[in-house]
C-alpha cells in the first residue's frame, strides 16, 4: 500500500490570512492526507521543508497579491534543487488574467476564490 | 410588552399561536430546509408577545441617548447626524493613496479610512526580505515619517477625522507616533485631531499571523501604551478599535465576535485602571469594529444586544457613572468573506443589505465593500459604486427617519435577548480562564475560531448555505464583466526613498531614539511618550519593530 499524501501547506510572504490554509489543511487531514503546516514563509524555506520531508505537494496560500512573484520563485527553486517532482498547487485571491503566466511558470493547479473543498481534496487524491 | 399585555393575554396568545401552527402547518409544508441563525439559533415561523413575554419597556429597551441604549447612543441619531461614511482606502506608495483620498473626500466621502500594507502592518520596513513581494499590497506602504507627510499632503488633518487601520500594536505604535509627529510637524496641536485607531492585540497573535509575532502580553502592553498616550494627549483620538469585524472574517460567529471584543475591551479597561488612569478619562473612548455580515436579522440584533450587554458590563463591573462611559459606539464594514469572485457585481447588493442592516442597528460610521474585493484591490469604479451605495441608503431609503425602527418586534426582541445571553455566557467562560490574554496564550481562541471557519465552509460545501455564484446559480466559463486594479509600482519608489532617507538623517539621533527605546522597553514605560518625538529622526517602522522582538522576544502561536 502507497503511504498517505504528503502536504507542505505555507502561507507566502507577510500574507496575513490563514483562514483558507486552515480550512483547506483541516479538510486535507479528514481525507487522511498527511499536511505540514508552515505558516508563514519565504520560498527558500518553503523548498527546503518540502525536501526534507519529502512532500509530494508544496500548498501555497496567498491573498495578498505577492504570488506572481513569490510561487515563481518557489518553482525555480525547486528545478534549481533538482526537486521537480514535487508539485507546487497555489490557492487564494488570483486574478484570472494572471492564471496562464502562474501555469506557465509551472504552477500545476490554482484554486481561487469559492473553490469547493471537494475539488480540493479529489485533487490531490488523484 | 409585559407591562401592557396582562400575563392573562401572554398565555392566551401562546395557546392561540399553538393551534395556529398545528391547524395549518398540518395541512401546508416547509421548505426542506434548517431554519436558523448564522450562528445557529434556531428561528420561529413567527414571534408573538409570548417571546418577550418578561420584557419590561422602559427597564429593558427605554430612550435613544439613555441607559441601556439598546434604541442608540444618541438621542436624535440619524435624524440629528447621519453616519459617517468612511471607505477604506490604501495601496501602493503613499504618493498614490493621497490621489485616493483626496478623490473619495472630493466625492463627499465624511472621513478618511486609510489601510496599511501588508510589511506596514506586521511592522516591517517595505525593503525587508520578508515584505519584498508585498510592498504596496493590501494598503499603503509607510516606512518613515517621510511617507506620513506625503500620505496626508493637502488634506486638512485638523478637520477630517482619520481612522487609521493599524491593525496590530507592532505596527500602531510607530504608525500612529508619525501621525501624531507630522501633525506636530504642520502646526496640528494632539488634542485637535480626531480619528480612531485599531490597535488590536488579537490581530497580532489570533487573527491575522505572520512572521515574527510578539508574545501576547507585550503585544497587549502596546496597546493599552496607545490607549494611556491618547487618552493624556489627544484626548479626542479614539485609540483603539477592537476588531470584531477581523475575528469574524477569519471565521468567528455574531456570537463569538461580540464576545471577544468585549473581553477585549474588558482586559484594556482592568490594565488601563491597573495603571492608575480613571476610568472617565478613558471608558467613552473605546470604540468597536463590526463585521455586517448576511444573515440581516442577526447582524442588527447584535449590534443592539451589544450595545446593552456593554452598558451593563461597564456598570456592573467597573462601576462607571458617567453615561458616555456605558456608550457601545461602533464602525461597521460589509463582509468581505461573504464576497464572491464569481459574478462579482452581485457584490453590490449583498453590501448594499449588509449596510442596511447595519443602519438599521445604528451604526455610527460603515464602510461598504466594493464589488471586485474578492479579485482584487477596488478600482475608482468600484470604490465610487461603494460610497453611493452609502448615499443611496442614506438619502433615498428614509429608513433614517426613525430611530432603531425595529425596536419592539416580537422577532427582532427575542433575537436580540437571545444574543445577549449567549455573548455573555462566552465572557463569563474566557473570565474563568482568567481573562482574554490567557485564554490567547492557552490557544483558545485559536482553536474557537478555527473550529467556527470549517464549520462555515462545510456548511457551503454542502449546500446548506447557500451562495449564489458559488454553490446555486453557477455561470460556466464566465466572462469577468469588471476591470481588475493592478497595484502601482511600490517597491522601488519605497526602496529609493529609504536609501536617500538613510543616507540623509543624522545616524546619531536614530540611535539614540533607538536606545531610548530599548531603555523604555526595559524600565516597562509607555513607549508612545519615547516614539512620538522619535520617529522624527526618521528612524523606520522596522528599525523600531526590529529593537522591539529583540526586547520583548518572539512568540510562536499555538497550531490550530
Amino acid at each position: 500500500m502507497s503511504r498517505s499524501k504528503r502536504i507542505i501547506m505555507a502561507r507566502l510572504g507577510m500574507d496575513a490570512h490563514w483562514r483558507g490554509s486552515i480550512v483547506v489543511s483541516r479538510a486535507l487531514r479528514d481525507a487522511g492526507m498527511e499536511v505540514i503546516y508552515l505558516g508563514n514563509q519565504l520560498p527558500l524555506s518553503i523548498v527546503e521543508t518540502a525536501i526534507q520531508e519529502d512532500a509530494d505537494f508544496i500548498g501555497l496560500s496567498t491573498l495578498s497579491g505577492n504570488h506572481m512573484i513569490l510561487a515563481p520563485e518557489v518553482l525555480r527553486l525547486l528545478h534549481e534543487k533538482g526537486a521537480d517532482d514535487i508539485k507546487v498547487v497555489l490557492g487564494g485571491t488570483v486574478p484570472p488574467d494572471e492564471i496562464i503566466p502562474l501555469k506557465q511558470a509551472g504552477v500545476a493547479e490554482i484554486f481561487g476564490t469559492g473553490t469547493s473543498l471537494k475539488k480540493i481534496v479529489d485533487y490531490f487524491r488523484s | 410588552m409585559a407591562k401592557a399585555l396582562k400575563g392573562d393575554s401572554v398565555k392566551e396568545i401562546a395557546e392561540k399561536r399553538r393551534e395556529w401552527m398545528k391547524d395549518c402547518y398540518s395541512k401546508q409544508n416547509e421548505l426542506n430546509q434548517s431554519f436558523s441563525s448564522l450562528s445557529g439559533i434556531p428561528i420561529e415561523p413567527l414571534y408573538t408577545p409570548e417571546h418577550i413575554a418578561d420584557m419590561d419597556y422602559l427597564r429593558d429597551l427605554g430612550f435613544p441617548g439613555l441607559e441601556p441604549f439598546i434604541r442608540g447612543v444618541y438621542p436624535t441619531m440619524y435624524r440629528g447626524r447621519t453616519w459617517t461614511q468612511r471607505q477604506l482606502a490604501g495601496y501602493g506608495p503613499p504618493e498614490e493613496t493621497n490621489k485616493r483620498y483626496k478623490f473619495l473626500l472630493e466625492q463627499g466621502a465624511t472621513g478618511i479610512n486609510g489601510v496599511f500594507d501588508y510589511p506596514t502592518l506586521r511592522g516591517y520596513d517595505s525593503t525587508d526580505p520578508f515584505a519584498r513581494a508585498d510592498a504596496g499590497r493590501g494598503g499603503v506602504a509607510i516606512d518613515t515619517i517621510e511617507d506620513m507627510r506625503i500620505l496626508f499632503e493637502g488634506i486638512p488633518i485638523e478637520k477630517v477625522s482619520t481612522s487609521l487601520v493599524t491593525c496590530q500594536p507592532i505596527c500602531n505604535i510607530s504608525i500612529q507616533s508619525m501621525y501624531f509627529a507630522n501633525a506636530q510637524n504642520r502646526g496640528v496641536p494632539l488634542a485637535a485631531l480626531t480619528g480612531t485607531s485599531q490597535n488590536d492585540f488579537l490581530l497580532e497573535t489570533v487573527v491575522t499571523i505572520a512572521p515574527g509575532v510578539l508574545p501576547p502580553e507585550y503585544s497587549f502592553k502596546l496597546s493599552c501604551d496607545g490607549i494611556e498616550y491618547c487618552t493624556k494627549n489627544a484626548p479626542r483620538w479614539n485609540p483603539i478599535s477592537f476588531a470584531g469585524y477581523n475575528y469574524r472574517e477569519s471565521g468567528c460567529t455574531a456570537i463569538q465576535e461580540v464576545a471577544f471584543v468585549m473581553s477585549n475591551a474588558i482586559a484594556c479597561a482592568e490594565e488601563l485602571l491597573r495603571r492608575g488612569l480613571p476610568l472617565e478619562s478613558f471608558a467613552a473612548r473605546l470604540s468597536f469594529f463590526l463585521s455586517g455580515h448576511s444573515d440581516f436579522f442577526e447582524e442588527i440584533a447584535k449590534y443592539r444586544a451589544a450595545r446593552r450587554l456593554w452598558a451593563k458590563i461597564m456598570k456592573e463591573r467597573f462601576g462607571a457613572k458617567n453615561p458616555r462611559d456605558l456608550m457601545f459606539r461602533f464602525h461597521v464594514q460589509t463582509a468581505g468573506v461573504s464576497l464572491t469572485a464569481q459574478q462579482p457585481l452581485n457584490n453590490i447588493s449583498r453590501a448594499a443589505y449588509q449596510a442596511l442592516s447595519a443602519v438599521l442597528g445604528g451604526a455610527q460610521s460603515v464602510h461598504v465593500d466594493s464589488y471586485d474585493e474578492a479579485l482584487c484591490n477596488p478600482t475608482e469604479l468600484s470604490s465610487l459604486t461603494a460610497l453611493r451605495t452609502q448615499q443611496i441608503l442614506q438619502l433615498e431609503t428614509h429608513v433614517t427617519h426613525t430611530i432603531d425602527p425595529l425596536g419592539g418586534s416580537y422577532f427582532v426582541e427575542s433575537l436580540t435577548n437571545q444574543l445577549e445571553k449567549k455573548i455573555e455566557d462566552m465572557i463569563g467562560e474566557i473570565d474563568n480562564m482568567g481573562g482574554l490574554v490567557k485564554a490567547v496564550k492557552q490557544g483558545w481562541i485559536h482553536q474557537e475560531i478555527a473550529n467556527t471557519a470549517y464549520e462555515y465552509q462545510k456548511a457551503v460545501e454542502s449546500g446548506s448555505m447557500p451562495v449564489v455564484g458559488v454553490n446555486c446559480y453557477q455561470i460556466e466559463d464566465e466572462v469577468l464583466p469588471c476591470d481588475i486594479f493592478k497595484i502601482p509600482e511600490t517597491l522601488s519608489i519605497q526602496e529609493k526613498k529609504l536609501e536617500r532617507i538613510k543616507k540623509e538623517r543624522s545616524a546619531r539621533e536614530v540611535a539614540k531614539v533607538l536606545d531610548n527605546l530599548e531603555r523604555a522597553c526595559t524600565d516597562g514605560e509607555n513607549l508612545m511618550d519615547v516614539l512620538v518625538d522619535g520617529v522624527k529622526s526618521y528612524v523606520t517602522e522596522g528599525e523600531i519593530s526590529s529593537a522591539l522582538k529583540k526586547n520583548y522576544g518572539i512568540w510562536n502561536p499555538p497550531l490550530f
